[in-house]
């Protein structure tokens, strides 16, 4: 029984180890995917207003305008071939729940971010007043969800990327203008200085061949109040901290591995001296060294196949449902891999199991076949 | 009753516990900044009854002796009631990253889940001595 705790705390270990890191590097490549544009431009207040990364990474809400004519000056700027504009506004508190949700507006026909994305989930575009709701808003599609009073359709449900993006509702830019009078009326103003017409952020594709960071340059020194973000810049940081509880994963599950073994390869000795006299009565009753070993051996893989499935259900029981609550402890983005990847990994640590349980009663199996009846009988007397 | 028998009741006490204490403690629903209630409170509170009524169960099973099989019996529907009620009979905050989506739906169908096995064991035990 001690044996086959051991053994599941080596799975578990492993198997929650390895599904922790595997989600943390799905996230970081979902992110990279749906931010897909090169650079990002926000008025300059977002910067300081508010994290403009925490929006993609953990979904906090935030809401900034700059004017439209943004959109018209980056498509002047030379190495730019693609840009996209986006409107972002933070509904009140729901009436479902007490946080707020971000809306975002896409332009589906220039979009080229978040567009393919409901494409996966949606064959026709959004009409007026339709919306798509991140994986995490608990809504489903034909549900009426209510944004600044205004009654709006979920037509779609769009597939988990882990980050931040998750919690948003998504519709295109007439219904975003009805939420934005909406929210004007309830007394949230977005207007700006220069004008009604507003835009959040604008993504921008660079050309094949040309410079990000000189785009880049270009831009913030072509538009007036407007800052040119990479987004690279943003992933490096995600990508450093993946790295660093990467490593302190695996080490600890290097560090579970060789205590475990070592646990496990003393316990075995101890047992068989415990048992020397049952042994060796078998030997006198006709038992073969090879056969007594094959016994410690067989006691040992089934022990490792005990440990192995109950390490790998404990760990299951506690990532999967509370996949949401580590993801919010960690604060980077985490997506579970697919299922087979699980099926598959959980396979291999239950394989692991029985294998490390094997190897550490090796010397245990080799001590017992060169032990002498007689002498282990007189012993134990 | 015998010690197997004496197991499972035990353990049947133990989670009720957990249930009851942990709905309004560690596993509440989301507490609201303007102190109103959301669904979810409600169903914390559903779940704090359906804990004490286990617990009571569990008590009884443990106390009277020749009772254990119709008390583990009726245990059953309470435990199913306890898995069904956040989320699918109590509807809970329409947001995944909120605290009784993460927390509490989550913890309540494991300990309900165990709860039930522990319940189903106790009957099976008790038939088989009967």
């Amino acid at each position: 029984m001690v044996l086959a705790m051991l053994t599941a705390f080596l799975a578990l270990a492993v198997f929650g180890g390895s599904v922790v890191v595997l989600s943390l590097r799905s996230g970081l490549n979902s992110l990279e995917a749906r931010l897909g544009a090169d650079i990002i431009l926000v008025p300059s207040q977002a910067q300081s207003k508010v994290s403009f990364q925490n929006m993609f990474l953990q979904g906090t809400t935030g809401a900034f305008y700059m004017d439209s004519s943004a959109l018209d000056k980056a498509l002047e700027v030379s190495g730019v071939e693609k840009a996209a504009p986006q409107t972002f506004l933070a509904s009140l508190k729901a009436d479902c729940c007490s946080i707020k949700i971000q809306v975002i507006g896409i332009d589906p026909e220039r979009d080229f971010t978040v567009q393919p994305w409901i494409a996966r989930s949606l064959s026709r575009g959004l009409n007026d007043m339709e919306v798509a709701v991140g994986c995490k808003v608990e809504a489903d599609v034909g549900e009426i969800i209510r944004i600044y009073d205004q009654r709006c359709k979920v037509v779609a449900r769009l597939e988990s990327t882990g980050t931040g993006l998750d919690t948003a509702v998504y519709c295109d830019m007439d219904t975003m203008n009805k939420l934005l009078a909406a929210a004007e009326e309830k007394g949230v103003s977005h207007k700006i200085e220069s004008g009604d017409q507003v835009i959040s952020a604008v993504y921008i594709k660079v050309k094949d061949g040309c410079s990000i960071d000189e785009v880049n340059s270009r831009l913030n020194g072509h538009i007036r109040k407007v800052t040119a973000v990479r987004t690279r810049s943003m992933i490096t940081g995600v990508s450093d901290s993946l790295a660093g509880v990467s490593r302190t994963v695996t080490a600890l599950i290097a560090a579970v591995w060789v205590l475990a073994f070592l646990v496990l390869l003393l316990a075995f000795m101890l047992i068989i001296r415990e048992r020397a006299r049952e042994f060796a009565v078998l030997r006198l009753a006709g038992a073969s060294r090879g056969m007594l070993s094959r016994l410690v051996l067989t006691e040992s893989s089934l022990c490792g196949l005990l440990g192995g499935l109950i390490g790998v259900e404990l760990a299951a029981l506690a990532l999967f449902p509370f996949a949401q609550l580590i993801e919010s402890a960690l604060n980077l983005p985490y997506l579970m891999p697919d299922p087979g990847k699980i099926l598959l990994l959980a396979g291999g640590t239950v394989l692991l199991s029985v294998l490390v349980a094997a190897l550490s009663s090796v010397i245990a199996a080799y001590r017992l076949s060169r032990i002498d009846p007689g002498t282990a009988l007189r012993e134990g007397n | 009753m015998t010690k197997k028998q004496l197991i499972p009741a035990a353990v049947l006490l133990i989670l009720s516990v957990l249930i009851v204490i942990g709905s309004q403690s560690f596993l509440r629903p989301c507490v609201h900044e303007d102190g109103s209630f959301g669904s979810c409170h409600w169903a914390g509170q559903a779940l704090l009854g359906l804990g004490c009524a286990l617990g009571v169960m569990a008590a009884l099973a443990l106390a009277v002796r020749r009772a254990g099989f119709g008390i583990f019996l009726s245990a059953l529907p309470v435990c199913v009631l306890g898995i069904l009620t956040p989320g699918t009979l109590i509807d809970l905050c329409h947001m995944s990253t909120m605290r009784c989506r993460m927390v509490m739906q989550p913890a309540m169908i494991i300990l309900f889940a165990a709860a039930l096995l522990c319940a189903l064991t106790g009957a099976v035990l008790s038939a088989r001595k009967s």
